[in-house]
């Protein structure tokens, strides 16, 4: 409701100033003629209101090229054409001049609509054609990212529940583990597919509050801890790093996802180096990783949606980790960008606008 | 009441299957478990069976999952751990400020839910004795005498830091919302003055050697609230 009575105003208000626009043209037209009258044509006068009312035509909507019209017209009447003073006229042939003006506006702006009309149906086919693309690239994910976990549960299941007598317990076990293993990823796709499409359209309202970067570091770390567990995590959070108002559980997302698609991507054994610094007017988060490096064709695209890079040690990346992490930080005003490291490896970076800090209750110690 | 031995567990789920292996679950560790499809018959389930523990899923289909725990609390302190999934974060923050003890977010292995139950159950136990005393790490907490120290030294706590320390402790083990935590300490005007809570427990872990990016004691749950891991 409230998006669409801002469109409303938007409209409402270039309309008004349109009008305006055309009755300064017209005023401007009217100084002019009044220094040109005595030494030249009213003919000639008629020109420059037709100029006017031409560059109203060409630069605004039918509605101030009309009315640039009209009132060109009028003033040209009383103010040029003899008897002055008055709207009667005495020459039928200026009132081939009025048509003619009056003509060349509507002619004008018709063109120009039509041309603004035709610009806005391409805008609109472009847009049509990224939507199909990212459309076609998410079924694409979908088939390939959903089907191997899927064929993966079908199989294993399958074995347990017609020949689960016939396996000896650790098989069992093996095969149920990776029941739950493909399942939980297989859930983990699905839910990035669905934030993603809730931070696209919109459907995510910011919960914000204040919080510490150190605790969301410290929850992610926790919940990444089994996927972590190859790599050498090192953190770095200052104690005295200001608190951010955010949507806590949000950002938590967004690092999740830095710091998953670093363990992903880089071989077991390697450092993932995570960084929170306070700069003038925000706070930079980064993840660094130091195996293999990026072109900067992909350092540029690495944060697309569906861009994928190659795995280590097999699993499936959907290419939406990153995407939803720049959403999410855009969200709140921040930006995330990915930067090579000198000597190998990638830094993945994001920042987070700082407000000031509100007061505290003071309380003897 | 069911005999301890056997734990009676009651689970309000409308999906047959998600009912069938969380009974399977729950049987194998010994508990018995009694099962509601629907929202308004698991609150009056809630009364009849009285069970030891309640297991509510956030999405069913008559009755806000929330209200079931309200009813609930109207005439029970029995542990109530909440099934939710990711997209019902706020509801989920609802049933914990109404009053439910934990949460499991959908899917979830059986391990990870048999944890929060055993937990929600010593966590019972315990608020019927009465907790008095509590060790954080090396730190021994006395809540009645309200003093805290490690070995010879004494811990010496702020009013409001021992108030945050004694609220988390009365909720042991258990998720205490943000919500819950401003209420009681700073009173209803400040229940969303988050900023006051990331202060004090900043100063209440550095009290107690813990530390917000690997906590031991003092767990943040993002977004939701914290919870205090400690030994009786």
């Amino acid at each position: 409701m409230r998006a669409m009575r801002t469109i409303d105003v938007m409209r409402l208000h270039p309309l008004w100033t349109g009008y305006a626009w055309a009755a300064g043209a017209v005023a401007l037209c009217t100084l002019a003629g009044w220094a040109m009258h005595p030494r030249f044509d009213v003919v000639n006068i008629a020109m420059v209101y037709l100029l006017a009312v031409v560059i109203v035509a060409l630069r605004l909507s039918r509605g101030p090229a009309i009315a640039a019209a009209c009132l060109a017209v009028l003033a040209f009447d009383v103010l040029f054409v003899p008897p002055r003073g008055r709207l009667t006229i005495d020459d039928l042939q200026y009132v081939l001049t009025f048509v003619i003006i009056l003509g060349v506006a509507l002619v004008i702006s018709r063109l120009v609509d039509s041309v603004r009309r035709q610009a806005t149906a391409q805008a609109a086919l472009a847009l049509e054609a990224e939507t199909e693309r990212i459309r076609s690239a998410l079924l694409a994910s979908i088939s390939h990212d959903l089907r191997t976990p899927l064929a993966v549960i079908a199989g294993a299941s399958s074995s347990l529940a017609e020949n689960g007598e016939r396996l000896d317990a650790p098989a069992r076990r093996a095969l149920a583990q990776s029941v739950f293993d493909q399942a939980r990823e297989m859930s983990e796709h699905v839910a990035k597919v669905l934030q993603m499409t809730r931070l696209e359209t919109g459907a995510i309202a910011l919960e914000r509050d204040w919080a510490e970067l150190g605790e969301i570091v410290g929850a992610v770390l926790a919940r990444l801890a089994e996927r972590l567990a190859a790599h050498r995590v090192i953190v770095e959070v200052p104690p005295d790093l200001p608190l951010v108002r955010v949507d806590a559980a949000l950002v938590e997302q967004a690092l999740s996802n830095l710091l998953e698609n670093s363990a992903r991507h880089t071989p077991a054994g390697t450092v993932v180096r995570l960084r929170a610094e306070r700069r003038e007017t925000d706070v930079i988060v980064t993840v660094e990783d130091y195996a293999g490096g990026l072109s900067d064709d992909e350092l540029a695209r690495i944060f697309a949606k569906f861009h994928r890079g190659p795995v280590e040690g097999g699993g499936t990346d959907i290419g939406l980790g990153l995407a939803i992490c720049r959403a999410i930080v855009r969200l709140h005003g921040g930006d995330a960008w990915a930067a090579r490291v000198p000597g190998g490896g990638t830094a993945f970076r994001f920042t987070l606008p700082l407000e000031d800090e509100p007061a505290l209750p003071s309380e003897p110690n | 009441m069911a005999e301890s031995r056997h734990p009676v567990i009651l689970v309000v789920e409308d999906e047959p299957e998600i009912r069938r292996f969380l009974r399977s679950a729950l049987e194998v560790e010994g508990y018995r478990s009694v099962e509601s499809t629907a929202g308004r018959r698991g609150a009056i389930d809630a009364a009849t069976h009285k069970p030891d523990l309640a297991i509510i899923d956030l999405g069913l289909p008559d009755m806000d999952g929330v209200d079931v725990i309200r009813r609930i609390r109207d005439w029970s302190p029995m542990p109530i751990i909440v099934l939710s999934a990711r997209v019902q974060e706020r509801t989920k923050i609802e049933a914990l400020d109404a009053g439910a003890d934990d949460y499991v977010t959908k899917p979830f292995a059986t391990g990870e839910l048999l944890a929060r139950i055993r937990a929600a159950l010593r966590h019972a136990a315990r608020a019927a004795s009465g907790l008095t005393t509590l060790r954080i790490g090396a730190a021994d907490v006395d809540l009645q005498a309200r003093t805290a120290r490690r070995g010879d030294e004494e811990l010496r706590l702020t009013p409001i830091e021992f108030r945050l320390l004694a609220t988390l402790a009365k909720h042991l083990g258990m998720v205490v919302t943000h919500r819950q935590l401003l209420t009681e300490i700073w009173g209803p005007t400040h229940a969303g003055d988050t900023h006051y809570l990331r202060i004090y427990m900043k100063q209440l872990r550095d009290k107690f050697g813990d530390d917000a990016i690997r906590p031991r004691h003092f767990v943040t749950e993002t977004g939701v609230g914290y919870r205090l891991l400690a030994s009786e």
